[in-house]
């Protein structure tokens, strides 16, 4: 573990800036998101409201290829991404969208079904996680099997012990990343002990998770259950949650252009619209605001668990937070418990 | 860079009207480079993405069975955006393709048994891929029966082949419209009530419905009343779909998703998802 | 207050004067509330009404394909005076008939803008408030910060002159005589000294920050096409990507679409999470509307909308700009 003082951080960030394109929270206006970094002083250090970073990795719009005359451009690889600064709930959230976005053949005789706009630039990546000191109220990361520490999807978890930063290498990736830059201290045994002190007071301010077994029975039978019609009686449809969200991934292709020159992108999408699953015929099959609703929860909860082993959320509680008329995944799960 | 969305380049090499009313028509495709030839290996019920530089792409049911060497068949109704598109095509045109995409009709374990086929209307695509295909291998199957509706005379597809199949021997076709009109002489009746009617022997046989979600919905319980058993039924369904790799999530019911753990299901599996129906 | 608004609403349901009615319930965080649809006289008690009461729950009858109206049923809506006038809008614009409605108006003092308290306490996470006459005092984990109530008031409060609800059935407490002394076109005012080139620049720099979630338009009661304009497909009238030619479009389509038909409620703007200004151009057509036609959306039920009338001596010459 290296340490380094926050008056040092422009030279551990000419370093990093070598490799890799540097991702970190910025204030722009009101709001802080991940932008571009060239210089530490633009680095918002303290704000743990930031918007999630999925955009590095997928952004809102991305072309999938340009085309013009009926020939094809590919897309181009660009420099290696790191990102500074991601919460734990961020870091995981890459790692569940990298088991639908990252995985390859289904079965023998397959298509390479990987997708490439995301490897080429996951693939790379140098993930820098920071640990939450002071969860949020609308923290619950402890639910779901992230935590304000946790360190799945980091390659370096980074600890603010008010002097300064301690990184410590998790994945092979990061370990390799801290022994190769020199001209930072090594961590002593009190600043690991300070670490410790730090996990466990942020422990302490997580409300207690619910039933894990418990949810899942639950769910399974809640299908026809009157829940759903009162739980989305006052969701709205509209997309804030799923575009905040940093697990949800579902998304539309759409041409721009015209015949002869143009491109196919991809764009978020959102399961809360009726445009996701209206066919052309005008059936859909989640016509009404609650099919929508259900599915949204469904998928985070009983589908995305059946087919990957984790729940697609990471607490981050971002949907709360937006949500503009205070649908919250807290009491969502809680009912779905109760009935 | 290995882009999976990246379609390949095909060209219209020949296009048929399949109705007079000129919403349904068929295209067969051409592969312009010889190595994607190569590496389209496809089987009977598999779907591509059909895909028009500058309007989109849309899912359909390969038609063609990969028995027939030369040309990719998918026959295309007028509906929306790129379907619209579909239709001005003309002979020579270029297009692309995205696929094999989805799983298959599970002609291996129907081999040493009977196979009945019941369609609807113009989704007997991936039907007529599935017929050729067991017709080119007939000596690895039993008894074959084809029950195919549709609304009138004029609507069914491929015409002039079901005129050729109706001439076979080894093949037991049955053709039914849904109202009386002049000059019909076959049967008459919806799709479920003609499969009740002829009760097809659920014995060693295997079953594949394909057509209109209504006509799905109605004629599962009647083969099951025929003592069909849940395993031994297969449907194939459609939900909107864009990526058809498992990515952009809008094609599943419940937690399988139709581009890549279907289209193709058998009842058995259909009964544990609660949004099936 | 509160307690006058539950027993008035048992009292409604003891006479079964409604079979339904939307209200305000505590939501899950401080400084917000949640949606309440009460079915049953026990669900009353959870009925609230305060500053966190932002939602324009006029939507709701026209939510999922008015699948709440229903012949014989009558809805009881509590409204702050701009939900009322979504109610008589809707009514006009024949969405809901009048006797399937009970109008229950309560004495609307402003709402809070969420992002304006977050940015006084530099987005430090709140725990609770009270309110004290016109001062609010917002505490946090190790902090407590006192605020004039009017800083910290949605837009459209701080321009509002229709606080009480102009058509009702019901009233808690009663509803005040004088209209409030305030400029309710201040900004609009202000917008328009603005040149031609920094209008522009202005309406870009907020339509740029769209990520198109749709929230603005699902949260407003004015707009409740079967099918939105930007959710056709066949023809497509507008790109879906979040790019500023396309956002612009859809935004300035959205407010013509509900020009004369905006009650100013200002739900778009609170419920926007990128914080854009959305009241603005609303609140700039409005102004036209009412210089020119004489017309305010959502005050009288006979009245004929301005988009709906047509006289001789109308002027011409209204372009935006």
């Amino acid at each position: 573990m290296i340490k380094i003082e926050k008056n040092k951080f422009d030279e551990f960030l000419e370093i990093l800036k070598k490799e890799y394109n540097v991702f970190a929270p910025k204030k722009e206006g009101a709001q802080t998101s991940f932008k571009e970094i060239k210089f530490a002083k633009d680095i918002e250090f303290n704000n743990i409201n930031t918007k999630i970073p999925k955009e590095i990795f997928f952004p809102q719009a991305e072309e999938l290829f340009m085309y013009k005359d009926s020939k094809i451009e590919n897309i181009e690889k660009k420099k290696a991404i790191a990102v500074w600064g991601v919460r734990p709930c961020s870091a995981k959230s890459f790692i569940l969208i990298d088991k639908i976005f990252g995985r390859a053949k289904q079965k023998p005789g397959d298509k390479n079904f990987e997708d490439p706009l995301w490897k080429t630039k996951y693939d790379d990546s140098l993930v820098f996680t920071i640990g939450c000191n002071t969860p949020a109220s609308t923290c619950f990361c402890n639910w779901v099997d992230c935590g304000p520490f946790d360190s799945t999807g980091s390659d370096v978890m980074v600890y603010d012990d008010g002097n300064g930063f301690l990184l410590e290498g998790i994945s092979k990736k990061g370990i390799k990343f801290l022994s190769d830059i020199k001209d930072f201290e090594e961590s002593n045994d009190k600043d690991r002990q300070n670490i410790e002190v730090l996990k466990n007071i942020a422990e302490t301010m997580l409300s207690k998770p619910i039933d894990k077994d418990l949810l899942k029975v639950k769910i399974d039978k809640s299908w026809n259950h009157s829940i759903w019609d009162e739980m989305s009686a006052k969701c709205i449809n509209c997309g804030a949650c799923t575009y905040n969200c940093p697990t949800c991934h579902c998304f539309d292709i759409q041409d721009e252009g015209k015949s002869n020159k143009g491109k196919r992108i991809r764009l978020w999408d959102s399961c809360m619209f009726p445009d996701f699953t209206n066919e052309a015929s005008g059936h859909n099959p989640r016509d009404l605001s609650k099919d929508r609703f259900r599915q949204r929860f469904m998928h985070k909860f009983k589908y995305f668990p059946e087919n990957n082993g984790d729940y697609l959320c990471t607490g981050c509680g971002k949907c709360i937070q937006v949500c503009p008329v205070n649908v919250d995944v807290r009491d969502v799960l809680n009912k779905i418990i109760e009935f | 860079m290995d882009n999976t969305y990246i379609p390949v380049q095909m060209k219209v090499e020949n296009i048929l009207i399949e109705d007079p009313a000129k919403t349904l028509r068929t295209f067969d495709l051409s592969f312009i480079n010889s190595e994607d030839k190569e590496r389209f290996k496809y089987m009977p019920g598999q779907f591509c993405e059909f895909s028009i530089l500058g309007r989109g792409e849309s899912p359909f049911g390969i038609a063609s069975s990969p028995t027939e060497q030369d040309f990719l068949r998918f026959t295309v109704n007028r509906t929306g955006l790129v379907t619209n598109e579909i239709h001005y095509l003309q002979k020579g045109d270029e297009v692309g393709i995205r696929g094999p995409l989805g799983n298959w009709y599970p002609v291996e374990k129907f081999k040493g048994e009977n196979v009945v086929i019941v369609g609807g209307g113009f989704a007997f695509t991936t039907l007529r891929s599935l017929l050729i295909y067991l017709l080119e291998h007939r000596k690895d199957y039993g008894e074959i029966t084809v029950i195919y509706g549709a609304r009138n005379p004029d609507l069914f597809i491929y015409k002039d082949e079901i005129a050729e199949w109706e001439k076979r021997d080894d093949l037991n076709l049955h053709l039914t419209i849904d109202k009386e009109v002049d000059g019909w002489n076959k049967m008459v009746g919806f799709v479920p009530t003609v499969v009740k009617e002829l009760a097809p022997k659920a014995e060693k046989t295997w079953c594949v419905v394909c057509g209109p979600p209504i006509m799905i919905k109605y004629t599962l319980p009647v083969l099951v009343e025929l003592k069909f058993p849940n395993d031994r039924i297969y449907t194939s369904l459609e939900r909107k779909m864009k990526c058809g790799i498992g990515k952009c999530g809008r094609c599943n019911i419940g937690s399988k998703y139709v581009c890549i753990d279907g289209p193709v299901f058998s009842l058995e599996q259909l009964n544990t998802i609660s949004e099936a129906f | 207050m509160v307690k006058e608004l539950q027993e008035k609403v048992k009292q409604l349901f003891k006479d079964k004067k409604v079979d339904m009615v939307i209200g305000w319930r505590k939501g899950s965080l401080p400084l917000s509330s949640s949606p309440l649809f009460i079915n049953k006289i026990e669900d009353v008690d959870n009925l609230i009404f305060d500053e966190t009461c932002q939602n324009n729950l006029a939507v709701y009858i026209t939510k999922d394909k008015r699948r709440l109206v229903k012949d014989g049923k009558k809805i009881g809506v509590i409204v702050k005076g701009c939900d009322a006038r979504s109610l008589v809008l809707y009514c006009v614009e024949k969405q809901i008939k009048r006797e399937n409605l009970v109008i229950i108006g309560v004495p609307c003092k402003g709402v809070f803008d969420k992002r304006k308290v977050m940015e006084q306490v530099d987005n430090k996470e709140v725990l609770g408030f009270s309110v004290n006459g016109k001062e609010v005092t917002i505490k946090g984990q190790e902090f407590e910060k006192t605020l004039d109530k009017f800083e910290i008031a949605s837009d459209s409060c701080q321009s509002c002159v229709y606080p009480d609800a102009p058509v009702f059935d019901e009233f808690i407490t009663e509803p005040r005589k004088e209209k409030p002394d305030i400029d309710e076109f201040a900004k609009v005012d202000k917008f328009e000294e603005l040149s031609l080139d920094d209008r522009w620049k202005k309406i870009t720099d907020e339509y740029s920050k769209c990520v198109r979630c749709y929230a603005c338009r699902n949260v407003c009661p004015s707009c409740y096409c079967n099918v939105c304009f930007v959710d056709q497909n066949d023809p497509q009238w507008i790109g879906k990507s979040p790019e500023i030619t396309d956002t612009i479009i859809f935004h300035l389509i959205r407010n013509l679409h509900v020009a004369g038909r905006c009650v100013e409620c200002g739900a778009c703007a609170r419920a926007c999470p990128e914080g854009i200004d959305l009241l603005l151009l609303n609140k700039k057509i409005t102004k036209e509307i009412k210089e020119r036609f004489g017309y305010t959306a959502g005050i009288n039920i006979d009245e004929k909308p301005a988009m709906q009338s047509y006289c001789e001596n109308e002027k011409q010459d209204f372009i935006m700009g």
